[in-house]
């Protein structure tokens, strides 16, 4: 519900700044790549975005983002509730941990995974040798962007957790019900848009992930070239409005995601 | 519960804060040493002169040529001379000087990214009418092997066998890669491969055959190399300055010169616009004149590179079967037929990584 307010001078020059913040900072560079990506006109959009290789690497981006993303809110939720419902030696440590992913470049993050799994290391010669190999798949990817986005879900998480009174806890044990579906009906209602909103961060952020995975994935065209290694392709070899199409392109999808994600939950009881 | 939580996340989030910024700080205090150099002399009058260039020759631009070069240019117009250098991806450097990073000499790994700068207006001189035709340095397109060559590669023709696995930079995202991909096309074209001379759709089948044993491609050549010093790949097509560069820093790697290769070679120009508005032309120019001097030339060859002209002491000749991009019909034939649009390599590319 919106709350109604007079408007003062004060209120109308806040409104003012913020809405110009915004401009200045998202509409503008939007409206900028939106003029690049049909500078040269709709027949050339649609040429750029419609090549098999870049319909393959947008659609590798989404469902590897879409993967790590199902796998950071079971894992990141699960993380939250461990850092937040227990103490055990360690904690705190853990706890700044997680932030850890954030403080790095994505391009280390990248070669750490490599230099950790790559075919020279012991696990990826362990790996390789049971025919599963990880570096430079689509797992890869995958692993690449779980790690790049693990904090989202956690830090969206863990305070609206802490800030659950445990009494609705007791009150479900007290009534017999079993850990499960005290988490279910008590816990996980509560939970629900936090755990949305992390796992849409994390989400929007895979699709747009290129420092670690241009280093993971191997880039083959079709099947571990994801769209922004795709996209940088296209601007190295001065292909801009090309690049501008695809950015585009992958932005309306994660809107859309992001769109429906949030009217899927507001239109289910909780 | 939950004020407790927020005090400690307070706590905590200082923590992260400072070991985010430490690396941070760590820089600023580096930077300002290199800084703090620069004032003792500049009392004195003092040009500045920005080198715009692409990142294999750092090491020589910076360690030997510009020194060298800032001391003779004070013995001869007895003023100092100061440089500013960025380096990256030639492809990259162009479009940035391009964009108004307001270089006075462009240094860059191939032709068409100077002609991003004439295209620009910005280089307005022919420079092709300079010193060996503008060309700085030079070097092949080899293929690099693990040590002993185990798996015996000696050609191209090896490259496409069935289980060797190959590391080379996409040339879509390197410009420097299109060396790589015409040292193979121009190869097969000349017939100094299993493909007949003359036959372009063979030759687009080797480029085919090789892109489909390829693993991984990398972004540009020197990421391509570390993935191979890693240990992904029986072999790299690679350029020879990189592997006698790996070679100098005591990476176990070996490499053989294929029979048809191409010969690499980074020309260097004077950025018209922006060393006229800086008042920079003359010693730009002179720069450009000292880039083929002995002395550059030699400094140049220590970093893995060969020289502009003749041959380079230290490495075996280059092949007489060995071409150059104007044997196959000079930059703009091949940019079209090759790299352009529906050209050579995409076909090839396509067919090599289209799902089975």
């Amino acid at each position: 519900m919106t709350v109604q307010v007079r408007a003062s001078p004060l209120r109308l020059t806040l409104r003012a700044a913020v809405t110009a913040y915004v401009g200045l900072l998202a509409v503008l560079p939007l409206a900028a790549l939106a003029r690049a990506g049909f500078a040269s006109g709709l027949g050339s959009f649609w040429a750029s975005v419609s090549s098999p290789t870049a319909v393959d690497a947008l659609w590798i981006s989404v469902w590897t983002a879409l993967v790590a993303t199902v796998a950071n809110v079971v894992f990141g939720t699960a993380t939250a509730w461990a850092l937040v419902r227990y103490d055990f030696p360690g904690r705190r440590i853990l706890d700044s941990l997680v932030d850890v992913p954030f403080a790095m470049p994505t391009l280390v993050a990248g070669l750490m995974i490599a230099e950790l799994i790559g075919p020279a290391s012991p696990a990826g010669r362990w790996l390789d040798a049971r025919g599963v190999p990880i570096i430079f798949t689509a797992s890869a990817i995958i692993l690449a962007l779980m790690f790049v986005t693990v904090p989202f879900v956690v830090r969206a998480v863990q305070p609206v957790l802490a800030a659950i009174d445990p009494a609705e806890e007791e009150a479900g044990r007290t009534l017999g019900a079993g850990p499960i579906r005290i988490f279910a009906t008590v816990v996980l209602p509560a939970l629900a848009p936090s755990i949305l909103s992390g796992a849409l961060q994390s989400f929007s952020r895979s699709l747009a992930e290129f420092g670690s995975i241009v280093v993971v994935s191997g880039n083959i065209p079709h099947r571990t070239l994801t769209a922004p290694v795709f996209i940088f392709g296209q601007v190295e070899s001065g292909d801009l409005s090309g690049a501008a199409a695809t950015s585009l392109v992958l932005l309306i999808l994660a809107l859309l995601f992001a769109v429906s994600a949030r009217a899927i939950h507001t239109r289910s009881p909780g | 519960m939950t004020h407790q939580y927020r005090i400690l996340s307070a706590k905590l989030h200082a923590v992260r804060v400072i070991a985010a910024l430490l690396p941070i700080i760590t820089l600023a205090c580096s930077g300002e040493k290199s800084a703090a150099a620069k004032p003792a002399t500049e009392k004195k009058s003092i040009r500045t002169l920005t080198l715009g260039a692409y990142s294999t020759p750092r090491e020589a631009y910076g360690r030997s040529i510009l020194p060298a070069f800032a001391r003779e240019w004070q013995k001869a117009a007895s003023e100092s001379l100061r440089f500013e250098t960025s380096y990256q991806g030639s492809g990259a450097q162009a479009r940035a000087i391009a964009a108004g990073f307001e270089a006075d000499i462009a240094a860059l790994s191939l032709d068409p990214d100077l002609a991003t700068l004439e295209k620009a207006k910005l280089v307005t001189n022919d420079w092709r009418k300079a010193a060996n035709g503008g060309i700085v340095s030079r070097s092949l397109v080899v293929i690099g092997v693990r040590p002993g060559n185990p798996k015996n590669i000696r050609d191209w023709d090896d490259l496409r066998k069935p289980g060797i696995k190959v590391v080379m930079p996409n040339p879509k995202t390197s410009g420097g890669a299109m060396w790589n991909v015409l040292a193979l096309y121009g190869s097969a074209l000349r017939g100094l491969t299993s493909a007949p001379k003359g036959d372009s759709a063979a030759a687009q089948r080797l480029i085919q055959d090789v892109v489909s044993n390829v693993e991984i491609m990398d972004k540009g050549a020197r990421e391509a190399m570390l993935t191979f010093e890693r240990g992904v790949g029986d072999a790299t097509i690679t350029y020879e300055n990189e592997v006698l560069v790996a070679r100098q820093a005591g990476k176990p790697i070996d490499y053989v010169v294929p029979k048809g290769t191409i010969v690499i070679e980074n020309p260097v120009a004077v950025v018209d616009a922006y060393a006229d508005r800086h008042g920079n032309r003359a010693v730009a120019e002179a720069f450009v004149r000292y880039l083929a001097s002995d002395s550059a030339q030699a400094a140049f060859t220590r970093y893995g590179l060969r020289r502009a002209q003749g041959e380079t002491s230290g490495i075996a000749p280059i092949p007489a079967t060995a071409f150059t991009v104007r044997d196959l019909g000079g930059w703009n034939a091949v940019m079209a037929v090759v790299f352009g649009p529906g050209g050579v390599f995409e076909r090839a590319t396509e067919a090599a990584t289209k799902r089975h």
